[in-house]
């Protein structure tokens, strides 16, 4: 009684200290409020000693018939007779490792009990999905080539070993320019991301071009007509080997050794008649005949970006060098190191991002015309090179009014462009619409011969090989792949 | 093309914009104790019948909870709390352990019923969540929520859509990977951030001066 007593004292006390806060609710309806999206982790952490010891008795893997059980069971951070404990991050990592391997629609994990107390049977069950995938569609026309077309295609899990493999082809017509014809090239690609589950990978390649190279040898540098313009014909097969160590989940060296065969019908001194009346040699970078390049190339990759797709934290850096030279038995003594950097800041709660994109390279010594930087690589404003394949000959717009004839090829060359992107939508997935973004770029871009640096014989700014690069367009990331849509992207397919 | 690309582009953000669920009006039970506010509300619905078959797999079922107290009519957040809580069920003895690290610090209890342990995962029962100093008198505030059922963490996210992104090896050409501002990927599956996720906002509440 007593005690009761005192329950109802004390509880009569608690509510006096308490105060209702909401007395009085005001009527104006509030706004929704949606929490910020960048959203703080501090004190989200991994506790993986909660629950009891367990012991995997055995790991049974259902519901695939394409793919090998043995590269689903590798792909697992488990084994059979690993001790941890029931709330350890292995056991709740091991559904998405799986998952990414990219040869599923689902993956589910369950555990029940093994034949002895502590000892549990770990069960993966899949739902496997297509593998056979569109990598890249090219088609467009242009002033030399009425027509290209072309596609590459892959399949990323031959055989069900986790293997993955390539083809490319592409044709392009030829249009009037001399001594031009028609054009295609063909790759044939395989590559294991994870030899037997290792941190090494391996991926080979072949690739076969038959094709025409244009270059001017009189008129305006900014109009392209036929009648300025010559072609020589020539033919490259060769293949790359490269192994690949991942050193962490999102940092990759690798190494590679390349050999290709290069055989080529050069005119015999072409020239080019410039518009003052004087004529210059012109150096096509290729040995007469037949060549060979042979090469060995190093590099670094990292990629911090949470969604590379459609980023708006993190970064990317990349970083390749290679090394062509006789003593390797090649005919071209050079060397090429190219280097990129992109970083985004997230701003306004991430639903805005500001973009700093910076790429460049350099080629010492003499390289052959294809290992060269080609004016579209840094200007994404023109048609890019397929397959190796160049098949417009447009020149870059001349914006800044710098020097008209910029070079269609240099060995000194590089972009800096600013993005800023804005969210237009994002979805859970479940309508397979990941999201989508509008973006605006803009930038600089250069392309020069070293030479061009040491001396010139026109005033610091006419003599700038650069120019200004802008684009803008609209980014869809969906359950069967990305969509692009830009300016630069559609002028570079009509130019 | 381009006009079929545009329509595409409007009716995947009309579907998209679906996902995009907006905070649902909760009514919640806010009292002063102490020099904290408390509040009291439940999260049951986070909870649906897969999830909650998922309790006794064996595997961890974790509910991480954001909480963030904003003046009305502003963005800027004058009290946040991060809570996470942990179910796991022992197969060998047939208890549920659950785990919370709230402001008090960690606990641990175990419960025998499923049902039981459900409650005690998503109900706030009487939570101190901000300071009173935080919170001046006659100013009007929102509590926003949001909860997150087994979330996956960023890092693991960006491992998975980089994995998928590598391409099938490199040829000849080098082209304009270097410069290029964009990757293709056309095998495209997409994890979610979370199982599931709620975000519920509370009725406004002020503080009447004493």
């Amino acid at each position: 009684m007593r005690t009761g007593l005192f329950c109802v004292v004390a509880l009569c006390g608690v509510i006096a200290q308490a105060r209702l806060a909401i007395a009085q609710e005001p009527p104006p309806a509030a706004p929704p409020i949606q929490p910020p999206s960048d959203a703080p982790d501090t004190g989200l952490h991994d506790d993986n000693e909660f629950g009891p010891l367990i012991l995997i008795e055995s790991i049974e893997v259902i519901g695939n018939t394409a793919t090998q059980t043995e590269l689903i069971r590798r792909t697992l951070p488990l084994q059979p007779g690993d001790v941890l404990h029931a709330g350890d991050k292995r056991l709740r990592e091991a559904r998405f490792r799986v998952l990414a391997l990219g040869f599923f629609r689902d993956v589910n994990l369950s555990m029940r009990k093994g034949t002895q107390r502590g000892q549990v049977i770990l069960e993966v069950s899949v739902v496997e999905r297509g593998t056979v995938v569109l990598n890249r569609l090219w088609f467009g026309t242009s002033n030399v080539s009425p027509y290209w077309v072309g596609a590459d295609v892959g399949e990323r899990n031959l055989l069900g070993l986790g293997i993955g493999v390539g083809f490319g082809f592409i044709f392009g017509a030829h249009g009037d320019v001399d001594g031009s014809r028609n054009q295609w090239a063909t790759e044939l690609r395989a590559s294991d991301p994870s030899l037997l589950g290792s941190r090494w990978g391996l991926a080979a390649a072949a690739t076969l071009v038959h094709g025409s190279e244009v270059y001017r040898v009189a008129g305006d540098p900014q109009k392209v007509a036929a009648a300025d313009l010559r072609a020589f014909p020539y033919r490259r097969f060769g293949g790359r080997l490269t192994a690949t160590y991942d050193v962490t989940a999102l940092s990759r060296f690798s190494f590679g050794a390349r050999a290709e065969s290069i055989v080529t019908d050069l005119p015999v001194a072409p020239t080019l008649a410039l518009s003052d009346g004087r004529t210059t040699a012109i150096d096509l970078h290729l040995e007469p005949g037949a060549s060979r390049v042979i090469t060995a190339s190093f590099g670094f990759d990292r990629d911090t970006r949470p969604d590379p797709i459609l980023p708006h934290a993190g970064g990317h850096v990349a970083v390749a060098a290679e090394l062509g030279s006789s003593l390797l038995g090649g005919s071209y003594e050079y060397a090429t190191l190219f280097a990129r950097y992109e970083h985004y800041w997230p701003l306004l709660g991430g639903k805005h991002v500001l973009g700093v994109k910076l790429g460049g390279g350099v080629v010492i010594g003499g390289a052959p015309q294809f290992d060269r930087i080609h004016v579209a690589d840094v200007d994404r404003m023109l048609t890019p090179r397929a397959l190796g394949l160049v098949l417009s000959a447009a020149a870059p717009l001349d914006i800044l009014g710098t020097r008209p004839d910029k070079p269609t090829y240099g060995d000194l060359g590089g972009s800096a462009n600013v993005e800023y992107a804005f969210e237009l939508f994002r979805g859970k997935g479940k309508n397979r619409v990941y999201g989508g973004d509008l973006f605006f770029g803009a930038g600089l871009w250069g392309l020069g011969e070293q030479a061009d640096l040491r001396a010139r014989d026109a005033s610091w700014y006419n003599a700038m090989p650069i120019d200004i690069y802008a684009d803008a367009g609209l980014r869809i990331d969906t359950d069967v792949g990305v969509f692009e849509i830009t300016v630069a992207n559609a002028l570079g397919r009509l130019r | 093309m381009v006009a079929a690309l545009v329509l595409l582009c409007a009716t995947t953000a009309a579907r998209a914009d679906d996902d995009d669920d907006l905070p649902e009006l909760q009514r919640m039970r806010f009292v002063e104790r102490g020099d904290q506010l408390h509040v009291t509300a439940s999260i049951a619905k986070l909870f649906d019948r897969a999830a909650y078959e998922a309790l006794d797999s064996g595997f961890s079922s974790t509910v991480v909870i954001r909480i963030w107290i904003y003046p009305r009519d502003s963005t800027d957040p004058v009290a946040f709390m991060l809570i996470q809580r942990q179910a796991l069920y022992n197969l060998w003895d047939e208890v549920y352990e659950l785990k919370f690290d709230e402001t008090g610090g960690r606990k641990i209890v175990k419960e025998k019923r499923k049902a039981e342990a459900l409650k005690r995962l998503t109900s706030l029962d009487d939570l101190a969540i901000a300071p009173l100093s935080s919170l001046p008198y006659e100013q009007i505030y929102l509590l926003a929520m949001e909860i997150e059922l087994n979330p996956v963490s960023k890092e693991t996210l960006a491992q998975v859509r980089r994995w998928l992104s590598q391409g099938t090896g490199g040829g000849l050409d080098r082209g304009g990977a270097f410069f290029g501002s964009f990757v293709s990927v056309f095998v495209n599956p997409k994890i979610a951030e979370a199982d599931r996720v709620i975000r519920i906002r509370s009725q406004p509440f002020y503080r009447p001066k004493p």
